[in-house]
């Protein structure tokens, strides 16, 4: 920033985009993400995706549907949504549930690194969950997944984390304007679970939620996944995950749009925190 | 029992009725509430229901219909009795809960008495579901007993709610517990998967817990087989919840005005 006030390009990120960038998103994911206490953390973020990979292998083995390592590797890859859904949730609009937007939103700070910064750490996090769930997958389901493609998998498991991420943003950012935008994540995650693919095969999806579970994250990043997994690696998983990137990209996008049109709409209204 | 002493006995089931009717009103009007009675089971219902479709067909879907609208009722319970005495804490409403005339255990029956109830959303909506999407024959073999066995259902998870809700009274971190929670007694109550196919181990915490119970009523009374028995689980595990209930209900009450937890302050 070279002078007061003047807001930095994100073309051209200078000290002040990063600081606010990686300290700031830190900063307000210490602030803003509800279940960052160990007492919050481990059974919500940790146990709870362990039984729900407990429950959805179960429920393949009594319908005869699946393998083992299809639900195991659906879910794992899933509950990264958890973080990805509920953490931007809350990491957006939560500065207007705690009424303080309009203080953030009056800071000449590059909007792009306030709202990018707050994807990091989320991304982390739902990365992290993602490989304790593969972790306890591999202690209690004795799930083993191609040694040989593991940092595919592991490539696969981030590029989904992020674009849970892009997804969760879009959804914070509604809720800047949206009252009650926790019902709206809350549906949203249960909702990727029938329509990406997760539990149930895709094949067996009605056309109309195929076609809606491709704009979806989670779709392609899982489809790789069980590929990967299954050791069939090649330039199958690499498409499916680049496809997952791609629709990351485009939720991130479209969450920063309409960041910025809530903003413009909130100045002229003057009214950045009603509830 | 002295003349005030009735007077104040008889008025109990009145403080119990009343709780229940406004908590009923106010859950039936929360989005959150409706999301978890009525969206979420049958989106559980849809997933089931499709695998048993594109599996081996072992199981017919109303199996899982009525399994999924017993999660639906478990989950109201899990988050609505932790949620309504969190929101209480978080309102300041909490300690004049505990301080008034009326124990405060009759006030809690009421709650989640009446949470469990909007559970019965997710009975219907999951058998509707089942009958208009998945072509299902929706038929009970015994009405009656099917009834019977529903309301019992409701009124052993909403106790079984009630000695959940005395811990939440005491933690601050209750919404974790919710969020760990509901999982595993889907899973080990046999809703969706069938106890056989579970560890031997789990066992004897499907039979302490009421849902199971419950299911095991509703599916014998719909399918032809002899549902009493489960019935009569279901009510002895509700009379032994209550008994627990209102004593854990003394208990954490006398430690939370102690230790000064009724409110964030």
């Amino acid at each position: 920033m070279s002078a007061a006030g003047e807001v930095a390009s994100p073309l051209q990120p200078g000290r002040h985009f990063w600081r606010v960038f990686l300290i700031g998103g830190l900063i307000s994911y210490r602030a803003l993400f509800y279940w960052i206490t160990p007492w919050q953390y481990i059974p919500t973020m940790l146990a709870a995706p362990t039984f729900q990979i407990l429950f959805f292998v179960y429920l393949g083995r009594a319908a005869g549907v699946g393998s083992t390592a299809f639900f195991v590797v659906g879910n794992c890859i899933q509950i990264c949504s958890m973080s990805g859904i509920y953490g931007m949730t809350m990491a957006i609009s939560n500065e207007r549930f705690f009424q303080t937007l309009s203080p953030i939103l009056a800071t000449p700070s590059d909007r792009l690194a306030v709202f990018l910064g707050r994807g990091l750490p989320v991304l982390i996090s739902g990365f992290q969950t993602c490989c304790f769930g593969f972790l306890v997958s591999a202690l209690i389901l004795g799930f083993r997944p191609a040694p040989q493609e593991l940092p595919q998998l592991l490539l696969a498991v981030l590029v989904t984390s992020a674009s849970c991420t892009g997804f969760g943003m879009a959804l914070g950012s509604v809720g800047l304007r949206v009252r009650d935008v926790f019902l709206i994540a809350n549906i949203a995650y249960f909702a990727v679970l029938l329509v990406c693919g997760v539990e149930v095969p895709l094949h067996q999806l009605p056309l109309p939620l195929r076609a809606l579970a491709q704009v979806l994250p989670l779709t392609h990043g899982i489809a790789a996944g069980r590929l990967l997994a299954a050791g069939r690696g090649g330039s199958a998983p690499m498409l499916d995950i680049l496809l997952e990137g791609l629709v990351g990209v485009c939720w991130g996008t479209a969450a920063y749009l309409l960041f910025r049109y809530f903003e413009r709409s909130g100045r002229r209204s003057g009214a950045f925190d009603r509830l | 029992m002295s003349g005030p002493g009735l007077r104040e006995a008889l008025s109990w089931p009145r403080v119990v009725a009343w709780g229940w009717f406004y908590q009923l009103k106010m859950q039936a009007q929360s989005g959150f509430m409706l999301m978890t009675a009525v969206v979420q089971p049958l989106i559980f219902a849809s997933i089931a229901m499709a695998d048993q479709q594109a599996g081996n067909h072992g199981l017919p879907i109303l199996y899982y219909a009525l399994g999924a609208g017993i999660m639906g009722i478990w989950s109201t319970v899990v988050f609505g009795c932790g949620g309504a005495l969190s929101w209480q804490r978080h309102q300041g409403t909490l300690e004049p809960l505990v301080m008034v005339p009326a124990p405060f255990v009759l006030v809690l029956m009421g709650i989640t008495l009446g949470t469990a109830t909007v559970g019965l959303y997710s009975m219907a909506a999951t058998l509707l579901w089942a009958a208009l999407v998945f072509r299902a024959h929706v038929q009970m073999a015994d009405p009656y007993l099917f009834s019977l066995g529903a309301v019992l259902t409701v009124v052993s998870l909403g106790l079984l709610g009630m000695v959940m809700a005395s811990s939440f009274v005491l933690y601050r971190n209750a919404n974790a517990i919710s969020n760990m929670i509901e999982y595993p007694v889907w899973l080990v109550t046999g809703l969706l998967v069938p106890l056989s196919l579970l560890p031997g181990w789990s066992h004897p915490l499907a039979y302490a817990l009421a849902p199971t119970w419950g299911v095991e009523a509703l599916r014998s009374a719909a399918f032809g087989g002899q549902p009493l028995p489960a019935i009569g689980w279901c009510l002895l595990a509700s009379v032994f919840y209550l008994g627990l209930g209102v004593w854990l209900v003394g208990v954490v009450e006398r430690r939370a005005r102690k230790a000064a937890t009724l409110n964030f302050q």
